[in-house]
Formats: structure tokens, C-alpha cells, sequence
């Protein structure tokens, strides 16, 4: 009873601040609201997002800056991870700042340092392809580049999370198991695969999870960079959210759209856990 | 079972908490209405009225503090009307219109407002202000010109007090073509400062060849900010207008219209224009201007001439420039115009002393001239002139007869912005011709207005 007690402040504000937002969240998606109304219209808005070219192509931008960001994300962690993990305490320590630093740098000045490195005019990074004879790009402002830009920067903004926890649970796994698998010979590609990525198992599904639903919730850096273009390359779920209650107001539009997000969420979410979610005790 | 016993005493207990926590706001809220009680009966708070006033950055910031002037303002309208308190709250042009959208939805709107007519004209369509008719004699309406009238009506209503004004035009960099001995490319020395798409297009070739490290000119296509110096600039470069003179459809994507983005692509083409428009917005396209980086702005007016002065990091002049036609005809700009706008809160006593907020900024002998000066922009009234010394504020008091009605007021017009920009983006990025994207543009945009309109009846 008394730890149920303890629980209780959590809970309380878990329930106002979370649930409560979500279930209104949930009933104002079947009202056309906005500022002058409030009129319950079904499942109209749904069927309005089914039949929007423009929410379709945001849930697709959405899927693939997802589906490039995460895997990468964690590739790049694990291989950060195991290339420091061994090295002395000041290495790892000063990888773990620089990666970690565009993670608690404000979001703000992050994207307004990538916004400087991509301008089309001036930005440094046309200034390094100069040098390779590559003409001028305008990374943001050429549908071709502008996701793949934004996915850079939302890369970069999350790898310094896991490069820590990957570090911390690669010292975690025991010596033993690694020296036996020398003894026998296996190459490192073997004991990476057989030893070290099942172990790291509970670590990578964190990681995933949160990963995923960052990836799907990237807001900031399209309001700042890009509004969402050009011609809608860029824009994603998450802006269209944006887009719908705060620029045009319609609010009622603008929950099914999180409705929907939040499904998509929910949907992925457990199947990371059903396929990845395996105990591990070692 | 002993674990549903446990979820049963949880459940219970945080009925409790929940229900002690309602139960307190309540009697909290309770406590707050007696107290209103308590300050009705008072003789002394009777007269007093509290009354909000949200700003965006309208008057330029005093000492370099935004909303100091504004203080010097209520200080001064409560040295004669002592019995109304103004909150103050300043906005931002950034963030200031989603947090208006929210306090209307939640019935939290201030009680006056000094804005533009894109969104008073929207909120006084959908009965959340309270007519100003009252306030505006005929010979007021009189003195000011139809096309200002038009942006602050809903049909006989007056829902917009008009205060300060001036045409959105170009600007150019008068000192970079000095140094390159081409300044008789520009037509400064004709009264009226028209000119022709093909004598504009002699100046900015002069600026590609004499001065390779300075861009000619700009365009941009990223947020929705700045879109009237776009639509002024395709619109006068084809002839054309935006919306038909009712409002009601899209004429952009007309012959002309079509004529004017065509340019734009063609001389982006050339390197006539900065490269990445797709991705530049208006705030990037100014600051290659003010960093004497470009030469010629397409956004630009006497307002933002004084707003943009501490931002110049280049020491040069800049002189304001009308839009050029392809005959050379008077162009036709698209006003600035900021004015005052009083919420229906249903409360009688706000809404009359935020009337006289709105009459004291906008009429009183001492302080109305002086906050229009302060703005930096023209008087919306005709017979108010002279208020500045200089040869750009005089060429845009003789600009004003230039003004034309702009798009703001039309029903879906928050909407028809959001599609402005992809449709640019479109056709300078060239995925689609001129015409493809002004027509797809014209059909969302129609249907937006259509919508708009069942829902403002």
C-alpha cells in the first residue's frame, strides 16, 4: 500500500498532464473545431486526411526520415561505442562530450548553425565541394537534398544519447564471454554478431523505442529550416500538426492528424518490442 | 485477487486525490467570485476597468526595449483615464498569431489588438470584435482612401481603426550603382519613379557584369512570411492581379500573371537572382540587402526602411523603387496597413475602455502624431502628411497613389497563403511550368475560398 502511496504524485500528474490531454486529444478529432466552433462532425476529419495529397506525402516524408534516421542513428552509435569503449577514460570522455553536445545544445542554435552550413550562398559546406569541383547546392531548397539535409542534422541531434548507454553497457558485458570466443577462433565480425549485438539487446531496443518516436516527433528543425518545403519535401506529420491548429486553427483537423501519429506510434512501437524485446540476464 | 484488491485501493485513493484537487480549484474559484463580489460592492473599484492589450512590435522599440514606448503610452492614457488599468503583453511576429489562435479558441482573447487587416478582417467575418463605427465619423472615412476602407470593413461594419500605412515596393542599393557608373540605369530622376520590365532588366544584367560579387536581386519562397512583396512583384511584372476584384477567385494564373512568374524563373535562370530562392525567406532576402550583399530588394517599404536601419551592416544608401511593368505603366502596390481592433468579450465596460485606448493612440493632439511617428509608416488619413523629413518618406507619400486592394481580406485568405509559396517554389525549382503551378495554386486556393465563405455566412 505505501509504495502505491509514493507512486501517487506521479501518477496524478501522469494522469492530468498525459492522459487527459490524450483522451481530449482523441474526442476533439471527431469535432470540427476551430477558434468559432465546435461541432461534432464524425469521422469527417479522418476522411478529410485520407483524401489529402498533402498529409500523404508528410506521413510519407515522415516514414522515410524514420526509416533513414534510426537505423543509422544506431549503426553509428554501436560503431562510436566499440571504437572508444576500450580506450582510456579521458578518450571516452571527450568522444562522449563532442557527440553529446549538439543533444543538450537548444535545438535553437543547432539548427541555426546547420542553417548557416547549407546556405546556398554562403554556407561552409558548398565552400568544402568547391574544392572538389562540385557546383553550388541548395541543400535545403532543392526537394532532391532537403529531407536528406534535415536527416543529417536529426542525426547528428541524436546520436550522443546512445553512444553513452551503448558505452556503458558494452563494459558491462563480461570478458569471459568475448576470451572464449577468441579461444575458438571467431573472427570480430562473429563475436559482434553472436556475442556482443544479443547482449546489447536491451540497450538497442531503448534505443530504437526512443529514437523512433523522436524521429517521428521532429518538429523544430523543418519549422526553423525549412517550413516544411520545398513543395512539401520536407514537411512531416509533426509540422502538419503545427500547420493545421496553430497557423489555421483548425484544431479539430489537427488532433486526428496526432491521432493518427500517435497510432502509427503505438503500432511500431510494439512491434519493437515484440521482436526485440527478448530478456537477457548475463 | 489480491492484486485486483490492490487496483481498487489505488483507484480509490486517487479518486481522492483527483476529487480534493477539483474540490480545492473549485472553492479556489469559488473564493476568487466572492472576492469579485466583494470588489463589485466597493464604490472605490467600481469605476475600475482592466483591460488587456496584446502588441506585436507595431512602434519601434524605445531605447532598444520592445514595449517601452508602449508603457510611455498607457502611462500617458492613464494620466486621463485613471479609471482604466491596461495590461499590456507583447507578441511577437513569429509566435504572436499561433498564441492569438489558441486564446480565441479558449475564449481567452485580449480586449485590444494593433495588428494588420489579414487577420482583424478574419476575426471581425467570424463575430469576435466588437464594430468601431461609433468611433469613425464620415468625415474620418472620408479622408481615408477606399482601398485602406475596404481592409478595415466587413460589409458596413468598421472593425479595423486604420493608423498607419505605406506601399510595399522595392528598394535599391543607389550607392552600389553610383560606384559602378550606372546610376542613370534607375529611374530616380522621373517624378513618379516608373519604369519598364526591360529597363529594370538593363540595371540588373549593369550589376551582373560590373559587379560580379554582388547578387542583382532576390526572390523567396520559404514560410509565409513576406508574400505580399512576392505577389506585388509577379503581379506588376505581368500586369496582372492576384485575386479578382471580389475576392472571390484567383486571377494570378491569368495570361499576365502567368507572364510575371515566368520572368522570375527565366531570370533565375540568367543568375539574375539569388541563387536557393526555394529556400530563402523573406528575412534572408533582406539581410543580403542589408548587408549590401544584393541590390535590389522586392520587399520593401518606408516602414521597413526605418525598422531595417540598425540591421544595415553595409554604410549605403537605399532608395525606394515601384514595382516595373512591362509598359512602364503605374504599378500597382499593395498597401502596409496597421490598425486597432477592439474583442467582443461580452463585457460592455472592456470593450468601451478599450475604445478609448484605441481613440487615445489614434487621435490625441499630443501623442496620436507622435505614435505614428514612431511607427515609422504614413498616415492612413489623406490630410495627415509631412510628418517626415526626406526624399524617401515624400516618394512614398506620392506612391500612395499606386495603392491597390490587396488579397488580405478575402474569405480562406490564411489558407490561400500556405499555398503561395509551394506554388513558387514549383516553378523557380522548375518541376512544374509557370502555368501548371498558378493553375494548381489557383484550384486549392479556390476551393479554400469557397469553403471559407459557407463557413463565414
Amino acid at each position: 500500500m505505501m509504495s502505491y502511496l509514493f507512486l501517487l504524485p506521479a501518477l496524478t500528474f501522469f494522469l492530468i498532464f498525459v492522459v487527459y490531454p490524450m483522451l481530449r486529444g482523441i474526442y476533439m478529432s471527431f469535432f470540427d473545431y476551430n477558434i468559432t466552433s465546435f461541432e461534432f462532425i464524425g469521422w469527417d476529419n479522418y476522411g478529410t486526411l485520407y483524401h489529402d495529397k498533402t498529409f500523404h506525402k508528410s506521413m510519407i516524408n515522415t516514414i522515410v526520415l524514420v526509416a533513414v534516421a534510426v537505423p543509422i542513428v544506431i549503426g553509428f552509435s554501436i560503431f562510436v561505442a566499440m571504437s572508444i569503449y576500450k580506450k582510456s577514460e579521458f578518450i571516452r570522455s571527450f568522444c562522449r562530450g563532442i557527440f553529446y553536445l549538439p543533444a543538450v545544445t537548444s535545438v535553437v542554435s543547432v539548427t541555426v548553425v546547420w542553417g548557416w552550413i547549407y546556405h546556398p550562398n554562403f554556407g561552409i559546406l558548398n565552400y568544402i565541394t568547391s574544392f572538389f569541383g562540385i557546383e553550388p547546392v541548395s541543400w535545403l531548397g532543392d526537394p532532391k537534398t532537403a529531407l536528406m539535409a534535415i536527416t543529417v542534422i536529426l542525426i547528428t541531434t541524436s546520436v550522443g544519447q546512445p553512444i553513452i548507454l551503448y558505452v556503458a553497457s558494452l563494459g558491462n558485458i563480461p570478458t569471459t564471454y568475448i576470451e572464449a570466443a577468441q579461444i575458438d577462433r571467431a573472427t570480430p565480425w562473429q563475436i559482434f554478431r553472436k556475442i556482443i549485438w544479443p547482449l546489447l539487446m536491451p540497450t538497442s531496443l531503448y534505443v530504437i523505442v526512443i529514437t523512433t518516436i523522436n524521429s517521428f516527433q521532429c518538429f523544430a528543425l523543418i519549422q526553423l529550416l525549412t517550413s516544411g518545403g520545398p513543395i512539401y519535401s520536407t514537411s512531416t506529420v509533426m509540422y502538419g500538426v503545427y500547420q493545421q491548429a496553430f497557423l489555421l486553427g483548425n484544431f479539430g483537423l489537427a488532433s486526428a492528424m496526432g491521432v493518427i501519429l500517435a497510432l502509427v506510434i503505438g503500432v511500431i512501437s510494439i512491434i519493437q518490442f515484440k521482436y526485440l524485446g527478448n530478456d537477457v540476464e548475463y | 485477487m489480491r492484486g485486483s484488491k490492490k487496483g481498487s485501493v489505488l483507484l480509490v485513493v486517487m479518486a481522492l486525490v483527483l476529487s480534493l484537487f477539483l474540490t480545492a480549484c473549485s472553492q479556489d474559484t469559488a473564493k476568487e467570485s466572492e472576492g469579485g463580489k466583494d470588489a463589485d460592492k466597493n464604490p472605490s473599484n467600481e469605476k475600475q476597468v482592466e483591460i488587456t492589450w496584446w502588441n506585436f512590435p507595431n512602434f519601434q522599440a524605445l531605447d532598444g526595449e520592445v514595449g517601452k514606448y508602449e508603457k510611455e503610452i498607457i502611462a500617458a492614457f492613464n494620466e486621463k483615464n485613471p479609471d482604466i488599468k491596461v495590461k499590456l503583453e507583447m507578441l511577437t511576429f513569429e509566435g504572436g498569431p499561433e498564441k492569438l489562435n489558441v486564446a480565441i479558441a479558449t475564449n481567452t482573447a485580449p480586449d485590444m489588438i494593433y495588428d494588420a487587416p489579414g487577420r482583424i478582417i478574419d476575426w471581425g467575418k467570424k463575430g469576435l470584435l466588437a464594430p468601431l463605427n461609433d468611433m469613425m465619423p464620415d468625415d474620418v472615412k472620408n479622408d481615408i482612401s477606399p482601398a485602406l476602407m475596404k481592409q478595415s470593413m466587413v460589409g458596413d461594419q468598421v472593425y479595423m481603426y486604420p493608423f498607419n500605412t505605406g506601399p510595399f515596393m522595392m528598394a535599391v542599393n543607389k550607392t552600389l550603382f553610383e560606384d559602378i557608373g550606372e546610376l542613370d540605369l534607375l529611374p530616380l530622376d522621373r517624378p513618379d519613379r516608373t519604369w519598364t520590365v526591360a529597363e529594370y532588366e538593363k540595371a540588373l544584367h549593369a550589376v551582373k557584369e560590373k559587379a560580379p560579387g554582388i547578387i542583382p536581386s532576390g526572390f523567396y519562397a520559404k514560410s509565409v512570411a513576406g508574400d505580399q512583396g512576392t505577389r506585388g512583384y509577379i503581379t506588376n511584372l505581368g500586369t496582372s492581379r492576384f485575386l479578382n476584384e471580389d475576392y472571390s477567385a484567383v486571377a494570378i494564373n491569368s495570361e499576365s500573371g502567368i507572364k510575371g512568374l515566368e520572368w522570375v524563373v527565366q531570370a533565375s535562370r540568367d543568375g539574375l537572382v539569388a541563387p536557393g530562392a526555394a529556400s530563402l525567406d523573406a528575412g534572408d532576402h533582406n539581410d543580403l540587402f542589408l548587408q549590401g550583399k544584393m541590390a535590389f530588394a522586392i520587399n520593401y517599404s518606408a516602414v521597413l526602411k526605418s525598422l531595417f536601419a540598425p540591421n544595415k551592416t553595409e554604410d549605403f544608401e537605399d532608395v525606394l523603387l515601384p514595382y516595373p511593368t512591362p509598359d512602364g505603366s503605374d504599378p500597382k502596390l499593395e498597401p502596409f496597413l496597421g490598425g486597432l481592433a477592439v474583442f467582443n468579450n461580452d463585457d460592455d465596460k472592456k470593450a468601451e475602455a478599450a475604445k478609448k485606448l484605441v481613440d487615445f493612440i489614434v487621435n490625441d493632439p499630443e501623442w496620436g502624431e507622435k505614435n505614428l511617428i514612431q511607427t515609422g509608416g504614413l498616415s492612413a488619413r489623406n490630410s495627415v502628411t509631412g510628418l517626415y523629413e526626406g526624399s524617401e518618406y515624400e516618394y512614398s507619400e506620392l506612391a500612395r497613389k499606386f495603392i491597390t486592394d490587396p488579397p488580405t481580406i478575402a474569405d480562406g485568405y490564411a489558407e490561400v497563403r500556405t499555398f503561395w509559396f509551394p506554388a513558387l517554389q514549383e516553378a523557380i525549382l522548375e518541376t512544374k511550368s509557370a502555368k501548371e503551378a498558378l493553375d494548381e495554386f489557383a484550384e486549392k486556393s479556390n476551393a479554400a475560398i469557397e469553403k471559407a465563405k459557407a463557413a463565414n455566412k
